[in-house]
């Protein structure tokens, strides 16, 4: 102990925080996404009359450990005429705003890596990014479903951080700051989902999932048009990583709809982190209910609600709350 | 070591990778994702097996992947024709190793009905173009018959059989 | 009618002579001979009057090769039989091409498997066989592909001649349901032209029939539709049966029709749950094929098969049903009855459902006229042609049923008839079991080698895609001469082209998911 003493006094205490805390999230996003992707698996199953997986494993738990080896063990192809350094990069790019989106969330009263005080400017910075790799994994596999996947993302994605962000500073006026940790302290006398704020926290919900390419959104891998879109060429770890990604951009999405209008870790009895984790998962199993109930839309039909219905309403709401808020 | 008799010790494998070898395996066994790829009648058997009632995802075989480089299964699910051959052969080459391709159905096997005198225009057995790991007969077989090639597939990946042979009874 | 259109076709054009036709046994009411000078002038007077061209074919009569055009009418039924004969040596005779758009896949098709040229075409590449073929498949003797034949049938390589962001839809793509080939031109989302390729699953069918004897090629006509199997089975069967003049017991027939029409709703909602996958929503597809099962258990009971029926027989059926059929399909009608519902909530009502197939792949009345396409897809641009009320063949002449229709020919409407289609199929079940009678399922006297008397006959029958049609021609032997089979995939898929250029790429997968395609029939 006296080591760990020593190293803290050197380092600060900060740091040491800093490393664990990111030690932690590297669990935290596996282990997501192995459970989500047997959750999916399951609501999938049980939506549509069957069982799902059931053999490997007690109810199929063991299902996405061995889908994880197997892929560790898959051949890493390349194919010919990709640009490959582009081609190399984008799965690693992918993960890079996962991992930095997970430092600011707050699980619990004191369980979080660092409390920023620009907080959700943190997570919406870096969530852009994850375009980024899918504009660099379309162009750079040299597949014409790729590239089409990959345009299409960028579009996509350009329209709806619009609303997301009008969506979410409504509840930063409101709680008077940009700190994850202040926005929730700020819903102890009610979640902001029911002050006011419904109209918002619907936009931001649309729009979240159709920032995590999810159905009815998901475009850029639209199986019946694009084969599987911008990522068609990736086989083996990087796919993996594209689906880990996938799946952990659900959760944050869904953590972050948690904080900023559910009330975070707040509630009865059960621990805050308890409460945190059944509010998030509790959207995130509404985000898959939409996936396994309705069809897609069309790329024009996308943009346009975008651009012609949430991006003004959001934009009412916001003047409205700023508003009555000055008054 | 001490095997008894005269083996040398050399002959044992430095590092011992059967343990990994064999949880891989099993990982693999668990966890084959078939390749969205239809060709004739036996595709929509194929389709039945995956759907409610048989139920493909008990084995975590649902996972249907549209994309060959994401696949680990092919199922060659109908009469290979001339024309659609060299597509077959470049699907299976797409696909990262390992790979395993079942064959569904006697037109993929032999040539089934379609094969007589004369005949121009199809492959008499894929297995001439692409290596096959499992062969279902039938015409189309039933889901149950795709299953049990699946299991099939397992135990070949494995050496172990998922569920015991059902006892014949007649 | 029949007087009329021959009274007509004789003042519009100089020296034809056309012969009516018994049709109670050819299947068609008029024959007309015509010469290489008069064709385009008999087919433009068809067109003028508002036929179609229900189908072109080609025979090989060793001494000459003829060109068969058969056409119909929408509104009341007039088939007539138009018969061109061509030079073996140097086979071509003149495009119709410009008059009818189906008879340039038509006649692409004559072209590869006989070799006839036909003058003034203007894309005649392959379309159904691979390109190391040497020979014509169809032709009776061995007739080699002449070099500058190969050469104008290996034309098409998209992408070389021109410039443009080329896509290639399949032979494998999750969307095409099969081995279909479209090969598209796009700017960015929009198609600019899409040319489909077809033969991926070209399976000789026809080669075959030449090959084996009317009974040996029972499991043919169900391996060509897999999923409308029995219907094409039951097409099959008329056929000879009306070719050879036998007669089918009473109980026979009402079966036919049962189990025809439960084949048609496992058929209409395959398609269901694959229309709406190909939009995204695959849940749909889980429900539909739970249903289907029920349809599946109950025809594998009395057919012995799942998928691939080979349940009729000439002069009636495999065997007889029993009691334990009748409650089944009893329970099963109850069944898909509250079923439809759910699927009003969970795919008609939904709105990102209704936005997407809403006025999409418009077809106006032109299209079945220029196209011959049949079937739901034309019952819902507003033409109630429907062969089971036109021509009617086992007791559809008995049973009182609707034809469902649309309004506008989009998409929705393609959707809407084949739902309101299912309706009616179960009326139509419901209403032939409570007739049906006792009795044998099969005729007396059937020949082990059923010998058709020489001569013609085209019959055709509503499988669950349109109007299917069987050409044969008997020389008196076991084995049928020519064979020839009209498909309504065929004619369906034609419109596509068409339909798709200028749309989005998501739009035109709903449109071919409309269609309802089933590869290996249009191969065959």
């Amino acid at each position: 102990m006296c080591g760990l003493d020593n190293i803290i006094a050197i380092v600060g205490k900060e740091i040491v925080r800093l490393i664990l805390g990111l030690i932690g999230v590297l669990i935290v996003v596996v282990v997501n996404a192995l459970i989500l992707t047997w959750v999916e698996r399951k609501v999938s199953g049980h939506m549509q009359k069957r069982i799902g997986p059931k053999e490997v494993g007690p109810y199929g738990l063991i299902q996405p450990i061995a889908d994880g080896l197997k892929l560790l063990g898959k051949e890493l192809l390349t194919p010919a005429n990709v640009d490959k350094p582009l081609y190399y990069l984008a799965p690693v790019i992918v993960f890079i705003p996962v991992l930095v989106s997970f430092i600011v969330i707050p699980f619990d009263g004191f369980l979080q890596v660092k409390d920023i005080n620009v907080g959700i400017l943190v997570i919406l910075a870096f969530s852009s990014l994850s375009v980024l790799s899918i504009l660099i994994a379309g162009w750079g596999s040299n597949n014409k479903y790729s590239l089409i996947g990959a345009t299409r993302s960028v579009a996509q994605n350009i329209a709806y951080e619009i609303p997301l962000l009008l969506s979410l500073l409504p509840v930063v006026f409101m709680a008077n700051s940009l700190s994850l940790k202040d926005i929730v302290e700020a819903q102890r006398d009610g979640w902001f989902v029911w002050r006011w704020q419904f109209f918002a926290f619907l936009i931001y919900f649309i729009a979240a999932t159709a920032e995590t390419n999810r159905t009815p959104f998901d475009l850029p891998e639209a199986e019946s048009e694009l084969v599987a879109g911008f990522h068609t060429e990736y086989s083996g770890m990087r796919f993996a990583l594209f689906f880990l990604a996938e799946y952990t951009n659900i959760f944050i999405a869904s953590a972050i709809a948690t904080t900023f209008f559910l009330g975070g870790y707040l509630g009865p009895v059960l621990p805050g982190i308890v409460w945190f984790f059944i509010k998030t998962y509790f959207l995130v199993f509404v985000i898959m209910w939409f996936r396994w109930t309705f069809p897609r839309v069309r790329f024009d039909q996308l943009l346009n609600f975008s651009w012609k219905i949430l991006i003004p309403v959001a934009f009412a709401n916001l003047i409205v709350t700023g508003g009555i808020l000055k008054l | 070591m001490g095997k008894g008799g005269f083996h040398l010790e050399t002959k044992e494998p430095i590092i011992k990778l059967a343990i990994a070898e064999k949880f891989i395996n099993l990982a693999r066994a668990n966890s084959i994702w078939p390749m969205t790829f239809g060709l004739a009648c036996c595709a929509i058997e194929m389709m039945a097996a995956a759907m409610a009632r048989f139920d493909i995802a008990r084995f975590g075989a649902e996972v249907f992947r549209p994309s060959p480089r994401q696949a680990d299964l092919m199922i060659v699910n109908g009469t290979v024709t001339k024309k659609m051959a060299p597509t077959v052969v470049t699907l299976y080459e797409q696909m990262p190793s390992p790979k395993w391709v079942i064959v569904m159905g006697n037109c993929a096997i032999s040539g089934g009905p379609f094969a007589f005198e004369g005949q121009y225009n199809i492959i008499e057995g894929i297995d001439k173009l692409i290596p096959v790991d499992v062969y279902v007969p039938g015409c189309p077989p039933r889901p149950e018959g795709l299953l049990e090639g699946l299991m099939k597939l397992e135990e070949k990946i494995t050496g172990t059989r998922r569920f015991p042979v059902p006892e014949q009874k007649w | 009618m029949v007087k009329e259109i021959s009274d007509k076709i004789k003042e519009a054009v100089a020296s034809v002579e056309p012969v009516e036709t018994p049709y109670e046994q050819r299947g068609y009411h008029l024959a007309i001979e015509a010469t290489r000078t008069n064709i385009v002038d008999i087919v433009n007077f068809f067109d003028k009057s508002g036929f179609y061209l229900a189908d072109m074919c080609c025979v090989d009569y060793i001494d000459y090769l003829e060109v068969v055009y058969l056409f119909n009418n929408h509104n009341q039924v007039c088939r007539v039989k138009v018969t061109l004969k061509v030079d073996p040596d140097k086979p071509s005779a003149p495009t119709i091409s410009h008059i009818y758009k189906i008879a340039r896949w038509y006649e692409r098709e004559i072209h590869e498997f006989f070799g006839v040229l036909f003058d003034g075409h203007p894309f005649m590449t392959y379309l159904f066989l691979h390109d190391q073929i040497d020979f014509y498949p169809l032709r009776k003797k061995q007739v080699p592909v002449p070099e500058e034949d190969k050469k104008l049938l290996n034309s098409f390589n998209p992408g070389e001649q021109e410039d443009g962001f080329f896509l290639n839809l399949g032979p494998q793509h999750p969307s095409t349901h099969g081995v279909l080939r479209v090969v598209v031109k796009m700017n960015g989302e929009y198609m600019l032209s899409a040319e489909p390729v077809l033969g991926y699953l070209h399976r000789m069918h026809e080669k075959m029939a030449e090959n084996r004897t009317y009974q040996q090629f029972y499991p043919n006509a169900a391996r060509m539709d897999y999923l409308g199997a029995l219907n094409f089975n039951l097409g099959y069967v008329t056929t000879v049966e009306k070719l050879c003049g036998i007669e089918v017991p009473e109980r026979a027939q009402y079966i036919r029709t049962i189990t025809a029409e439960l084949n048609r709703i496992s058929s209409h909602l395959l398609w269901l749950g694959a229309f709406v996958a190909d939009l995204g929503g695959l849940t749909p597809f889980l429900y539909t094929f739970d249903d289907r099962e029920n349809i599946l258990d109950i025809l594998e009971a009395v057919a012995g098969s799942r998928l691939t029926y080979s349940y009729l027989r000439f002069g009636g059926l495999f065997n007889d049903v029993d009691d334990d059929f009748v409650a089944n399909v009893r329970k099963f009608i109850d069944r898909l009855r509250s079923r439809f519902s759910m699927y009003e909530r969970l795919i008609t009502g939904n709105v990102i459902f209704i936005n997407r197939v809403k006025n999409i792949g418009v077809m106006d009345e032109t299209y079945p006229l220029k196209y011959g396409c049949s079937g739901p897809v034309i019952r819902s641009i507003g033409i109630p042609f429907d062969i089971r009320k036109h021509e009617p063949y086992a007791v559809y002449d008995r049973i009182n049923f609707n034809v469902a229709t649309g309004t506008n020919g989009d998409n929705m409407d393609r959707y809407l008839v084949r739902i309101k289609e299912m309706e009616i199929s179960l009326d139509i079940i419901e209403k032939a079991l409570k007739d049906l009678p006792t009795g044998p399922v099969k005729a007396e006297k059937i020949p082990k080698k059923l010998k058709p008397p020489k001569g013609d006959i085209y019959h055709t029958v509503e499988s669950p895609r349109g109007e299917l049609g069987i050409y044969i021609v008997s020389d008196e032997s076991d084995v049928p001469y020519r064979m020839r089979w009209r498909v309504p995939s065929y004619s369906n898929l034609m419109t596509f082209p068409q339909l798709a250029e200028g749309s989005l790429i998501a739009d035109a997968i709903a449109t071919l998911g409309s269609y309802d395609l089933v590869i290996p029939e249009i191969d065959r």
